[in-house]
């Protein structure tokens, strides 16, 4: 579960420190696109989790999807 | 029998008769702080209390954190218009959910702690983690039993009241007697203009006695001479439903006319008695409000401790014009004189709290002819303490 990416890992911790949750939700569903890449599937589940918090906190439309894979993977209700 | 009290500690039979025999609350119901916590439950989580104005949570997705005598509350606005009340903490390890005024948009309140999330109805809508690391799900975590606890909360004249007991009457059942009273200002919108037509007072009494004093017209021509000119005592009458509220009227209320021969515009509809009356009630137990053809007021008590109370004062006003630009000159008077009469008060509430400690004072002896709707107010008091409910005389 650990981030690799080094810069993405410092664009999520600023994007927590400005509490900006658009960012988040982008940054979020970046790491977890980049843990399927390495086939890191529970890693996925934890950042498409904190993605989709961060939408349902927004009202962001991309909370919809979020919640769907989150469905699809059996994470989520 | 008293809840929780011995009749020998705590003996109201003597506010529980008419007032030509009664005394007045004792002085524990002023100074001591377990009858303070007891009065808490039984007077105002019991019924219908105001916490606050619906106007300060006035776009979709406000929120805002009440403390209500410890109580952690939240007052929420849906997109739909509605004013929400919920128990501000999580149903997860108990967090305060919001600790601050804030607008969340079309968002869930996130539980700051471990980010479960609910919708601004209460639902319990995601539990991150709750099954592990990146597992929203448990078998044991049931979301349509853990939503946000609801408030029975209801909003009339801009006044959000709400019932923490959660088994009064319904509100309009419970404020019956005054809705009618008051039918014809019923429906009619209030307008109110901002900070410019409100203010507070930091008061050290008890939130009783600012009702008290309120409910009575006795004390007027003393504590506000300046109405001695134009409203004299004998043009005050009295006002008790007994159980319910209780308060006085006036039927030579006089409007504010502007050296230009401005005026308030009035609200519609109103029979011939409002050209010169004006009446100010007291709803049992923290709301004291006043009508007249042209305004409104409400001041909402706020107990913060035995001795303690912040009243909370907004005026509103007929019609939008009378809140806009072309009126703040007729407002800034008006405003400047409500918050004057109430200012003349606050010794006397103050005084009567420090009078309280008199271990010798038996209550007081109440003026059969002008002090009733103040006992009817001590009645109602007394009566919430005993297990029977005792008819109101």
């Amino acid at each position: 579960m650990l981030l690799n990416d080094k810069d993405l890992n410092d664009a999520l911790l600023d994007a927590h420190a400005r509490c900006d949750g658009a960012a988040l939700i982008t940054l979020y569903t970046n790491a977890a696109r980049a843990a399927l890449a390495q086939g890191q599937e529970g890693a996925a589940d934890f950042f498409l989790t904190h993605a989709y918090v961060f939408a349902l906190e927004r009202g962001d439309d991309r909370a919809t999807n979020l919640h769907s894979r989150l469905k699809e993977r059996g994470r989520e209700e | 029998m008293i809840k929780g009290f011995k009749m020998a500690d705590l003996d109201l039979s003597s506010v529980l008769t008419d007032v030509s025999r009664a005394k007045g609350l004792p002085n524990a119901h002023y100074v001591d702080d377990a009858v303070f916590e007891r009065e808490k439950h039984d007077v105002l989580f019991a019924n219908w209390a105001a916490i606050g104005f619906a106007k300060d949570i006035p776009a979709a997705g406000d929120v805002a954190p009440v403390d209500f005598l410890g109580m952690p509350l939240l007052a929420l606005r849906d997109k739909d218009n509605q004013v929400h009340v919920y128990q501000n903490t999580c149903r997860h390890r108990g967090m305060i959910l919001v600790e601050e005024k804030k607008n969340i948009g079309a968002g869930v309140i996130r539980c700051p702690y471990h980010s479960w999330c609910y919708s601004q109805q209460g639902k319990l809508v995601t539990t991150p983690h709750v099954g592990g690391p990146g597992q929203n799900t448990h078998a044991e975590i049931k979301r349509e039993e853990l939503g946000l606890t609801r408030i029975r909360s209801h909003v009339w004249r801009d006044i959000i009241f709400v019932n923490i007991s959660g088994d009064a009457p319904d509100f309009t059942e419970y404020a019956a007697g005054v809705i009618a009273a008051w039918s014809e200002f019923e429906d009619q919108e209030l307008h109110h203009s901002g900070s410019d037509s409100g203010f507070k007072f930091d008061v050290a009494c008890n939130w009783k006695l600012a009702v008290e004093n309120y409910c009575e017209s006795y004390h007027l021509p003393w504590i506000h001479p300046g109405l001695n000119s134009y409203s004299r005592l004998e043009d005050h009458y009295h006002i008790e439903n007994p159980g319910h509220y209780s308060g006085q009227g006036t039927v030579v209320y006089s409007p504010q006319i502007a050296d230009d021969g401005q005026r308030f515009p009035t609200f519609d509809g109103l029979g011939t008695k409002w050209d010169k009356a004006a009446e100010y009630i007291a709803l049992y137990p923290n709301v004291l409000l006043g009508v007249h053809k042209d305004h409104a007021f409400a001041i909402i008590l706020e107990p913060k401790a035995k001795d303690r109370t912040i009243e909370h004062v907004e005026i509103y006003y007929a019609k939008p014009e009378a809140a806009g630009a072309d009126f703040a000159q007729m407002r800034a008077v008006n405003s400047k004189m409500w918050h004057a009469v109430f200012e003349e008060d606050l010794f006397v509430v103050e005084g009567m709290q420090k009078g309280r400690h008199g271990v010798h004072f038996d209550g007081g002896k109440f003026s059969p002819a002008m002090d009733s709707p103040t006992h009817c107010f001590h009645h109602w008091v007394a009566s919430q303490f005993v297990d029977t409910p005792v008819a109101a005389e």
